[in-house]
Protein backbone atom coordinates (compact mmCIF):
# COMPACT_ATOMS: atom_id res chain seq x y z
CA UNK A 1 0.00 0.00 0.00
CA UNK A 2 2.80 2.17 1.39
CA UNK A 3 4.38 1.68 -2.25
CA UNK A 4 1.26 2.93 -4.18
CA UNK A 5 1.46 6.05 -2.70
CA UNK A 6 4.82 6.77 -3.42
CA UNK A 7 3.66 6.22 -7.24
CA UNK A 8 0.69 8.74 -6.49
CA UNK A 9 3.62 10.79 -4.24
CA UNK A 10 6.30 11.23 -7.43
CA UNK A 11 3.41 11.59 -10.70
CA UNK A 12 1.98 14.29 -8.58
CA UNK A 13 5.99 15.71 -8.44
CA UNK A 14 6.12 15.63 -12.32
CA UNK A 15 2.96 16.82 -12.72
CA UNK A 16 3.84 20.07 -11.13
CA UNK A 17 7.32 19.93 -12.92
CA UNK A 18 6.27 19.63 -16.34
CA UNK A 19 3.01 21.90 -15.92
CA UNK A 20 3.72 25.30 -17.87
CA UNK A 21 0.92 27.65 -16.48
CA UNK A 22 1.14 29.22 -13.08
CA UNK A 23 -2.22 28.29 -11.61
CA UNK A 24 -1.91 24.73 -12.95
CA UNK A 25 1.52 24.46 -10.98
CA UNK A 26 -0.40 25.60 -7.70
CA UNK A 27 -2.75 23.19 -7.78
CA UNK A 28 -0.53 20.42 -8.61
CA UNK A 29 1.87 21.47 -5.91
CA UNK A 30 -0.99 21.31 -3.76
CA UNK A 31 -1.57 17.88 -4.44
CA UNK A 32 2.15 17.22 -4.22
CA UNK A 33 2.11 17.95 -0.76
CA UNK A 34 -1.19 16.85 0.26
CA UNK A 35 0.35 13.61 -0.31
CA UNK A 36 3.57 14.03 0.40
CA UNK A 37 2.19 14.38 4.24
CA UNK A 38 0.63 11.04 4.23
CA UNK A 39 4.10 9.45 3.22
CA UNK A 40 5.85 10.86 5.66
CA UNK A 41 3.69 10.08 8.17
CA UNK A 42 3.19 6.54 6.83
CA UNK A 43 6.69 5.78 7.15
CA UNK A 44 6.80 7.29 10.91
CA UNK A 45 7.57 10.78 11.19
CA UNK A 46 4.86 12.51 12.83
CA UNK A 47 5.98 15.57 13.64
CA UNK A 48 7.98 16.12 10.00
CA UNK A 49 4.21 15.25 8.89
CA UNK A 50 2.39 17.83 10.36
CA UNK A 51 4.84 20.69 9.85
CA UNK A 52 4.23 19.37 5.89
CA UNK A 53 0.74 20.09 6.37
CA UNK A 54 1.29 23.23 7.86
CA UNK A 55 3.87 25.07 5.71
CA UNK A 56 1.91 23.28 2.33
CA UNK A 57 -1.23 25.60 2.47
CA UNK A 58 0.94 28.77 3.94
CA UNK A 59 4.14 28.21 1.49
CA UNK A 60 1.95 27.53 -1.91
CA UNK A 61 0.63 31.24 -1.07
CA UNK A 62 4.06 32.72 -0.43
CA UNK A 63 5.55 31.23 -3.18
CA UNK A 64 2.92 32.40 -6.07
CA UNK A 65 3.09 36.15 -4.56
CA UNK A 66 6.59 36.46 -4.37
CA UNK A 67 7.36 34.52 -8.32
CA UNK A 68 4.38 37.11 -9.67
CA UNK A 69 5.93 40.11 -8.25
CA UNK A 70 9.21 39.83 -8.79
CA UNK A 71 9.65 36.91 -11.80
CA UNK A 72 7.61 35.82 -15.15
CA UNK A 73 8.23 32.39 -16.46
CA UNK A 74 9.76 32.88 -20.31
CA UNK A 75 10.73 29.70 -22.00
CA UNK A 76 13.80 30.37 -24.47
CA UNK A 77 12.47 27.95 -27.73
CA UNK A 78 9.66 29.99 -30.17
CA UNK A 79 6.64 28.16 -30.85
CA UNK A 80 7.26 28.16 -34.43
CA UNK A 81 10.80 27.20 -35.17
CA UNK A 82 11.10 23.86 -36.46
CA UNK A 83 10.07 20.58 -35.04
CA UNK A 84 13.80 19.11 -35.42
CA UNK A 85 15.62 21.88 -34.25
CA UNK A 86 13.22 21.98 -31.37
CA UNK A 87 13.49 17.91 -30.32
CA UNK A 88 17.28 18.20 -30.75
CA UNK A 89 17.34 21.81 -28.28
CA UNK A 90 15.13 19.21 -26.23
CA UNK A 91 17.65 16.51 -26.54
CA UNK A 92 20.56 18.58 -25.74
CA UNK A 93 19.14 19.95 -22.45
CA UNK A 94 17.87 16.65 -20.95
CA UNK A 95 20.95 14.52 -22.03
CA UNK A 96 23.40 15.41 -19.87
CA UNK A 97 21.12 15.42 -16.61
CA UNK A 98 20.00 11.80 -17.37
CA UNK A 99 23.54 10.55 -18.43
CA UNK A 100 25.33 12.33 -15.50
CA UNK A 101 22.33 10.73 -12.85
CA UNK A 102 22.89 7.26 -14.20
CA UNK A 103 26.52 7.46 -13.54
CA UNK A 104 25.66 8.77 -10.00
CA UNK A 105 23.12 6.01 -9.26
CA UNK A 106 24.83 3.23 -10.64
CA UNK A 107 27.88 4.01 -8.08
CA UNK A 108 26.02 4.56 -5.46
CA UNK A 109 24.44 0.90 -6.10
CA UNK A 110 27.59 -0.65 -6.98
CA UNK A 111 29.88 0.82 -3.83
CA UNK A 112 26.83 -0.29 -0.96
CA UNK A 113 28.18 -0.20 2.31
CA UNK A 114 27.96 -3.74 3.39
CA UNK A 115 27.33 -5.06 6.84
CA UNK A 116 24.64 -3.26 8.96
CA UNK A 117 24.21 0.58 9.61
CA UNK A 118 25.35 1.91 12.29
CA UNK A 119 22.84 3.37 14.38
CA UNK A 120 24.77 4.25 17.47
CA UNK A 121 23.15 7.37 17.76
CA UNK A 122 19.90 6.88 17.47
CA UNK A 123 19.33 3.78 19.96
CA UNK A 124 21.61 6.56 22.65
CA UNK A 125 19.10 9.08 21.63
CA UNK A 126 15.82 6.60 22.42
CA UNK A 127 16.92 5.39 25.38
CA UNK A 128 18.15 7.84 27.54
CA UNK A 129 15.80 10.61 26.45
CA UNK A 130 13.82 10.27 29.19
CA UNK A 131 16.19 10.34 32.13
CA UNK A 132 18.09 13.14 30.50
CA UNK A 133 15.88 15.66 28.77
CA UNK A 134 12.14 14.21 30.27
CA UNK A 135 8.72 14.30 28.32
CA UNK A 136 7.34 11.54 26.35
CA UNK A 137 7.78 13.00 22.90
CA UNK A 138 11.56 11.23 21.51
CA UNK A 139 11.40 14.31 18.92
CA UNK A 140 10.48 17.20 21.42
CA UNK A 141 13.59 16.18 23.45
CA UNK A 142 15.80 16.17 20.91
CA UNK A 143 15.18 19.36 19.10
CA UNK A 144 14.88 20.80 23.02
CA UNK A 145 17.61 19.18 24.78
CA UNK A 146 20.32 17.27 23.06
CA UNK A 147 20.53 19.27 19.63
CA UNK A 148 19.11 23.07 21.05
CA UNK A 149 21.88 24.40 18.60
CA UNK A 150 19.73 23.72 15.91
CA UNK A 151 16.67 24.86 17.47
CA UNK A 152 18.30 28.24 18.03
CA UNK A 153 19.80 28.55 14.69
CA UNK A 154 16.54 27.91 12.85
CA UNK A 155 15.23 30.72 15.06
CA UNK A 156 17.33 32.48 14.23
CA UNK A 157 17.42 31.57 9.98
CA UNK A 158 13.41 32.80 10.32
CA UNK A 159 14.62 36.20 12.16
CA UNK A 160 16.66 37.36 9.04
CA UNK A 161 14.17 35.91 6.42
CA UNK A 162 11.57 37.61 8.04
CA UNK A 163 13.95 41.07 8.75
CA UNK A 164 14.96 40.38 4.42
CA UNK A 165 11.12 40.23 3.55
CA UNK A 166 10.69 43.42 5.54
CA UNK A 167 13.14 45.28 3.95
CA UNK A 168 12.89 44.34 0.89
CA UNK A 169 9.22 44.88 0.07
CA UNK A 170 9.24 48.25 -1.80
CA UNK A 171 6.37 50.37 -0.77
CA UNK A 172 6.67 52.19 2.97
CA UNK A 173 4.11 51.61 5.68
CA UNK A 174 3.23 55.17 5.22
CA UNK A 175 1.66 54.48 1.94
CA UNK A 176 -0.75 52.21 2.09
CA UNK A 177 -2.35 53.00 5.87
CA UNK A 178 -6.27 52.98 5.99
CA UNK A 179 -6.41 51.80 2.48
CA UNK A 180 -8.78 49.13 1.63
CA UNK A 181 -7.25 45.94 -0.15
CA UNK A 182 -10.71 44.42 -0.85
CA UNK A 183 -9.86 43.98 -4.73
CA UNK A 184 -11.25 40.50 -6.18
CA UNK A 185 -10.52 38.60 -2.68
CA UNK A 186 -13.80 40.31 -1.50
CA UNK A 187 -15.47 37.21 0.55
CA UNK A 188 -18.94 36.94 0.78
CA UNK A 189 -21.45 36.77 3.49
CA UNK A 190 -21.24 32.98 3.68
CA UNK A 191 -17.41 32.50 3.11
CA UNK A 192 -17.11 35.31 6.82
CA UNK A 193 -20.60 33.69 8.63
CA UNK A 194 -18.43 30.63 8.72
CA UNK A 195 -15.15 31.52 9.19
CA UNK A 196 -15.77 33.45 11.93
CA UNK A 197 -17.29 30.50 13.49
CA UNK A 198 -14.34 28.24 12.76
CA UNK A 199 -11.94 30.83 13.85
CA UNK A 200 -11.72 29.46 17.36
CA UNK A 201 -11.32 26.20 16.42
CA UNK A 202 -7.96 27.42 15.33
CA UNK A 203 -6.84 29.51 18.39
CA UNK A 204 -7.69 26.40 20.45
CA UNK A 205 -6.30 23.44 18.47
CA UNK A 206 -3.03 25.50 18.17
CA UNK A 207 -2.33 25.65 21.91
CA UNK A 208 -3.30 22.61 22.38
CA UNK A 209 -0.78 21.58 19.92
CA UNK A 210 1.89 23.86 21.81
CA UNK A 211 1.03 22.80 25.42
CA UNK A 212 1.17 18.87 24.50
CA UNK A 213 4.40 18.99 22.46
CA UNK A 214 6.30 17.29 25.13
CA UNK A 215 3.56 14.15 25.44
CA UNK A 216 2.47 13.85 21.85
CA UNK A 217 3.31 14.96 18.58
CA UNK A 218 2.93 18.46 17.57
CA UNK A 219 4.82 21.37 19.08
CA UNK A 220 5.98 24.59 18.73
CA UNK A 221 6.37 25.64 15.06
CA UNK A 222 3.27 23.50 14.60
CA UNK A 223 0.95 25.12 16.89
CA UNK A 224 2.84 28.48 15.74
CA UNK A 225 1.78 27.82 12.09
CA UNK A 226 -2.07 27.42 13.37
CA UNK A 227 -2.06 30.18 15.60
CA UNK A 228 -1.01 32.25 13.12
CA UNK A 229 -4.19 31.32 10.57
CA UNK A 230 -5.98 32.41 12.96
CA UNK A 231 -4.73 36.42 12.17
CA UNK A 232 -4.90 35.19 8.62
CA UNK A 233 -8.55 34.19 9.00
CA UNK A 234 -8.77 37.44 10.14
CA UNK A 235 -7.56 39.40 6.80
CA UNK A 236 -10.04 37.17 4.84
CA UNK A 237 -12.81 38.42 7.10
CA UNK A 238 -12.16 42.11 7.24
CA UNK A 239 -9.95 42.48 4.14
CA UNK A 240 -8.28 45.39 6.06
CA UNK A 241 -4.48 46.04 6.76
CA UNK A 242 -4.25 47.29 10.23
CA UNK A 243 -2.06 45.30 12.20
CA UNK A 244 0.78 47.45 14.13
CA UNK A 245 3.74 45.60 12.39
CA UNK A 246 6.17 47.27 13.70
CA UNK A 247 5.20 46.11 17.24
CA UNK A 248 5.28 42.78 16.15
CA UNK A 249 8.63 43.32 14.30
CA UNK A 250 10.17 44.14 17.99
CA UNK A 251 8.07 41.67 19.48
CA UNK A 252 9.71 38.93 17.75
CA UNK A 253 12.64 40.39 18.20
CA UNK A 254 12.55 39.85 21.96
CA UNK A 255 10.95 36.33 21.33
CA UNK A 256 14.38 35.53 19.91
CA UNK A 257 16.28 37.10 22.66
CA UNK A 258 14.00 35.06 25.57
CA UNK A 259 14.59 31.58 23.56
CA UNK A 260 18.23 32.26 23.36
CA UNK A 261 18.29 33.31 27.02
CA UNK A 262 16.43 30.39 28.07
CA UNK A 263 18.61 27.60 26.25
CA UNK A 264 21.59 29.23 27.43
CA UNK A 265 20.20 29.34 31.14
CA UNK A 266 19.16 25.52 30.76
CA UNK A 267 21.07 24.14 28.52
CA UNK A 268 24.84 25.45 28.81
CA UNK A 269 24.87 26.78 32.63
CA UNK A 270 23.48 23.01 33.61
CA UNK A 271 20.50 23.90 35.44
CA UNK A 272 19.38 20.96 34.32
CA UNK A 273 21.42 18.72 36.11
CA UNK A 274 20.60 20.90 39.12
CA UNK A 275 17.09 21.12 39.19
CA UNK A 276 15.47 17.90 37.52
CA UNK A 277 11.59 18.48 38.75
CA UNK A 278 11.56 21.62 36.48
CA UNK A 279 12.17 20.02 33.32
CA UNK A 280 8.76 19.90 31.43
CA UNK A 281 8.21 23.40 32.51
CA UNK A 282 11.19 24.19 30.50
CA UNK A 283 9.92 21.82 27.77
CA UNK A 284 6.66 23.87 27.90
CA UNK A 285 8.02 27.40 27.99
CA UNK A 286 10.31 26.81 25.38
CA UNK A 287 7.60 25.68 22.91
CA UNK A 288 5.43 28.73 23.58
CA UNK A 289 8.20 30.85 22.98
CA UNK A 290 9.11 29.19 20.08
CA UNK A 291 5.74 29.07 19.09
CA UNK A 292 4.92 32.77 19.89
CA UNK A 293 8.15 33.78 17.42
CA UNK A 294 6.68 31.16 14.60
CA UNK A 295 3.49 32.60 14.50
CA UNK A 296 4.72 36.80 14.64
CA UNK A 297 7.39 35.77 11.74
CA UNK A 298 4.49 34.36 9.24
CA UNK A 299 2.03 37.08 10.54
CA UNK A 300 4.73 39.12 9.07
CA UNK A 301 5.32 37.82 5.95
CA UNK A 302 2.12 37.33 5.19
CA UNK A 303 0.69 40.79 5.76
CA UNK A 304 3.97 42.30 3.80
CA UNK A 305 3.33 39.86 0.90
CA UNK A 306 -0.54 40.15 0.73
CA UNK A 307 -0.90 44.14 1.72
CA UNK A 308 2.42 45.63 0.79
CA UNK A 309 3.43 43.36 -2.67
CA UNK A 310 -0.24 43.99 -4.27
CA UNK A 311 -0.24 46.32 -7.25
CA UNK B 1 -21.73 -7.14 17.29
CA UNK B 2 -21.33 -3.41 17.37
CA UNK B 3 -18.20 -4.28 15.39
CA UNK B 4 -20.39 -6.05 12.50
CA UNK B 5 -22.63 -2.80 12.30
CA UNK B 6 -20.19 -0.14 12.07
CA UNK B 7 -18.40 -2.39 9.11
CA UNK B 8 -21.35 -2.18 7.53
CA UNK B 9 -21.93 1.39 7.88
CA UNK B 10 -18.01 1.94 6.79
CA UNK B 11 -19.22 0.13 3.47
CA UNK B 12 -21.96 2.40 2.65
CA UNK B 13 -19.77 5.12 3.01
CA UNK B 14 -17.52 3.65 0.97
CA UNK B 15 -20.28 2.92 -1.72
CA UNK B 16 -21.55 6.60 -1.38
CA UNK B 17 -18.00 7.81 -2.40
CA UNK B 18 -18.12 5.04 -5.38
CA UNK B 19 -20.95 6.89 -6.58
CA UNK B 20 -18.99 10.33 -6.34
CA UNK B 21 -16.17 8.93 -8.86
CA UNK B 22 -18.65 7.49 -11.25
CA UNK B 23 -20.65 11.22 -11.39
CA UNK B 24 -17.19 12.69 -11.67
CA UNK B 25 -16.68 11.04 -15.12
CA UNK B 26 -19.84 10.64 -16.13
CA UNK B 27 -20.61 14.72 -15.60
CA UNK B 28 -19.78 16.46 -18.81
CA UNK B 29 -20.19 20.23 -17.14
CA UNK B 30 -17.93 21.82 -14.15
CA UNK B 31 -20.71 22.75 -12.31
CA UNK B 32 -22.36 19.54 -12.20
CA UNK B 33 -18.84 17.81 -11.05
CA UNK B 34 -19.14 20.14 -8.47
CA UNK B 35 -22.12 18.92 -6.84
CA UNK B 36 -19.84 15.39 -6.05
CA UNK B 37 -17.94 17.41 -3.53
CA UNK B 38 -20.58 19.42 -2.21
CA UNK B 39 -23.19 16.57 -1.18
CA UNK B 40 -21.75 12.93 -1.97
CA UNK B 41 -18.66 13.22 -0.86
CA UNK B 42 -20.06 14.68 2.18
CA UNK B 43 -22.10 12.43 2.99
CA UNK B 44 -19.93 9.65 2.21
CA UNK B 45 -17.45 10.48 4.86
CA UNK B 46 -19.97 11.37 7.22
CA UNK B 47 -21.40 8.40 7.09
CA UNK B 48 -17.59 6.50 7.26
CA UNK B 49 -17.30 8.85 10.46
CA UNK B 50 -20.50 7.19 11.83
CA UNK B 51 -19.07 3.69 11.50
CA UNK B 52 -16.02 4.14 13.19
CA UNK B 53 -18.09 6.01 15.89
CA UNK B 54 -20.12 3.01 16.27
CA UNK B 55 -17.10 0.55 15.77
CA UNK B 56 -15.45 2.39 19.03
CA UNK B 57 -18.00 2.65 20.68
CA UNK B 58 -18.42 5.97 23.62
CA UNK B 59 -14.68 7.24 24.28
CA UNK B 60 -12.40 9.81 23.88
CA UNK B 61 -11.34 8.81 20.36
CA UNK B 62 -14.96 8.65 19.07
CA UNK B 63 -15.04 12.33 20.37
CA UNK B 64 -12.25 13.22 18.57
CA UNK B 65 -13.95 11.68 15.57
CA UNK B 66 -17.76 13.50 15.86
CA UNK B 67 -15.00 16.86 16.28
CA UNK B 68 -13.40 16.22 13.00
CA UNK B 69 -17.20 15.45 12.12
CA UNK B 70 -18.77 18.62 12.58
CA UNK B 71 -16.10 20.88 11.01
CA UNK B 72 -16.29 18.45 7.83
CA UNK B 73 -20.14 19.47 7.62
CA UNK B 74 -18.87 22.62 8.00
CA UNK B 75 -16.64 23.16 5.82
CA UNK B 76 -16.61 21.10 3.07
CA UNK B 77 -19.59 22.63 1.46
CA UNK B 78 -18.08 26.18 1.91
CA UNK B 79 -14.94 24.80 -0.11
CA UNK B 80 -17.63 23.53 -2.66
CA UNK B 81 -19.24 26.97 -2.61
CA UNK B 82 -15.65 29.02 -2.62
CA UNK B 83 -15.02 26.99 -5.76
CA UNK B 84 -18.33 27.59 -7.66
CA UNK B 85 -18.52 31.47 -6.47
CA UNK B 86 -14.65 31.93 -8.05
CA UNK B 87 -15.73 29.96 -10.95
CA UNK B 88 -18.65 31.41 -11.84
CA UNK B 89 -16.78 35.03 -11.29
CA UNK B 90 -14.24 34.22 -13.82
CA UNK B 91 -16.18 32.54 -16.68
CA UNK B 92 -13.80 33.34 -19.14
CA UNK B 93 -10.86 31.67 -17.10
CA UNK B 94 -13.12 28.13 -17.39
CA UNK B 95 -12.90 27.90 -21.27
CA UNK B 96 -9.56 29.26 -21.78
CA UNK B 97 -6.77 26.41 -20.14
CA UNK B 98 -5.64 25.16 -23.20
CA UNK B 99 -1.89 24.55 -22.59
CA UNK B 100 -0.41 26.26 -25.32
CA UNK B 101 3.20 25.70 -24.56
CA UNK B 102 4.44 28.73 -24.17
CA UNK B 103 4.30 29.12 -20.40
CA UNK B 104 3.55 32.13 -18.98
CA UNK B 105 0.79 32.99 -16.21
CA UNK C 1 -12.58 -5.64 6.58
CA UNK C 2 -8.85 -3.08 6.79
CA UNK C 3 -6.91 -4.01 3.62
CA UNK C 4 -9.82 -3.37 1.29
CA UNK C 5 -10.91 -0.24 3.18
CA UNK C 6 -7.58 1.40 1.99
CA UNK C 7 -7.34 -0.10 -1.18
CA UNK C 8 -10.17 1.42 -2.06
CA UNK C 9 -9.75 4.60 -0.75
CA UNK C 10 -5.75 4.46 -3.10
CA UNK C 11 -7.88 3.42 -6.11
CA UNK C 12 -10.69 6.57 -5.43
CA UNK C 13 -7.29 8.77 -4.80
CA UNK C 14 -5.80 7.30 -8.20
CA UNK C 15 -9.30 8.19 -10.61
CA UNK C 16 -9.25 11.76 -8.54
CA UNK C 17 -5.36 12.27 -10.01
CA UNK C 18 -6.17 11.38 -13.74
CA UNK C 19 -9.58 14.14 -13.30
CA UNK C 20 -6.49 15.97 -12.12
CA UNK C 21 -4.58 15.53 -14.85
CA UNK C 22 -6.99 15.38 -17.69
CA UNK C 23 -9.57 17.78 -16.32
CA UNK C 24 -10.65 20.55 -18.98
CA UNK C 25 -10.49 23.50 -16.54
CA UNK C 26 -8.19 24.67 -13.91
CA UNK C 27 -11.34 24.76 -12.19
CA UNK C 28 -11.79 20.54 -12.00
CA UNK C 29 -8.12 20.68 -11.04
CA UNK C 30 -9.13 22.39 -7.66
CA UNK C 31 -11.92 19.47 -7.29
CA UNK C 32 -10.03 16.92 -7.71
CA UNK C 33 -7.17 18.48 -4.96
CA UNK C 34 -9.98 19.45 -2.30
CA UNK C 35 -11.27 15.58 -2.83
CA UNK C 36 -8.14 13.92 -2.56
CA UNK C 37 -7.62 16.13 0.89
CA UNK C 38 -10.71 14.42 1.78
CA UNK C 39 -9.90 11.22 0.99
CA UNK C 40 -6.65 11.79 2.51
CA UNK C 41 -8.61 12.81 5.85
CA UNK C 42 -10.44 9.80 5.76
CA UNK C 43 -7.68 7.64 5.33
CA UNK C 44 -6.20 8.63 8.05
CA UNK C 45 -8.75 8.43 10.75
CA UNK C 46 -8.98 4.96 9.02
CA UNK C 47 -5.92 4.33 10.21
CA UNK C 48 -6.05 5.74 13.34
CA UNK C 49 -9.41 3.70 13.79
CA UNK C 50 -7.88 0.27 12.49
CA UNK C 51 -4.36 0.17 14.55
CA UNK C 52 -5.94 2.43 17.72
CA UNK C 53 -3.54 4.74 17.60
CA UNK C 54 -5.31 7.85 18.94
CA UNK C 55 -3.01 10.72 18.42
CA UNK C 56 -3.27 10.51 14.76
CA UNK C 57 -6.85 11.70 14.51
CA UNK C 58 -4.51 15.56 14.96
CA UNK C 59 -3.34 15.29 11.79
CA UNK C 60 -7.03 14.38 10.53
CA UNK C 61 -7.93 17.90 12.11
CA UNK C 62 -5.13 19.95 11.03
CA UNK C 63 -5.70 18.51 7.27
CA UNK C 64 -9.50 19.55 7.40
CA UNK C 65 -8.17 23.18 8.86
CA UNK C 66 -5.20 23.89 6.62
CA UNK C 67 -6.47 22.35 3.44
CA UNK C 68 -9.13 24.53 3.57
CA UNK C 69 -7.29 27.40 4.51
CA UNK C 70 -5.33 26.62 1.11
CA UNK C 71 -8.41 26.01 -0.94
CA UNK C 72 -9.38 29.85 -0.77
CA UNK C 73 -6.38 31.41 -1.15
CA UNK C 74 -5.96 28.90 -4.66
CA UNK C 75 -8.86 29.72 -5.86
CA UNK C 76 -8.82 33.72 -5.34
CA UNK C 77 -5.44 33.43 -6.73
CA UNK C 78 -6.39 31.76 -9.78
CA UNK C 79 -9.54 33.70 -9.83
CA UNK C 80 -7.22 37.45 -9.93
CA UNK C 81 -5.06 35.75 -12.76
CA UNK C 82 -7.71 34.63 -14.81
CA UNK C 83 -9.56 37.85 -14.10
CA UNK C 84 -6.78 39.90 -14.88
CA UNK C 85 -5.26 38.04 -17.84
CA UNK C 86 -8.56 39.24 -20.80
Amino acid sequence: MIYVLLIFWITSAILAIQARKLIRIIVYLAIFSTISAVCFFMFGAPDVAMAEVAVSSFSTVFMIVCFEKYFTLVTDVSPDAPKDLKFRYKLSKILPPVVFTLILAGLFIYFIPEGTVNTYLKDLYLERFRFDVGGENAVTSIYLGFRVYDTLFEALMLLISVVGVAHMSCRSEHEISGENFSGVTKSDSVDVYTIRIICPAMLIFGMYLVLNGHVSAGGGFQGGIAIASFFICRYLIYNVYDVRYGKIMSFEKMTFAAIALLASLFIFLGFYVQFPQIRTAYLISMNMLIAMKVSFGFIIIFYRYIAFERR
Amino acid sequence: MMEIVGNIIIGIGLVFMAFGVLGLYKFKDFYLRLLVLAKIDTVGAITFMVGIIIRHGFSFFSLKVFLIMVLFLILNPLTAHIIARTAYLSIEGITQDQDDGRGGR
Amino acid sequence: MQVPVFWILLAFMFLYLIRAIQGPTIWDRLLAMSLISVKVIVLIIAIASFYNRGYLLDYALLYSLFGFISVIFIAFFILDRTRGKK
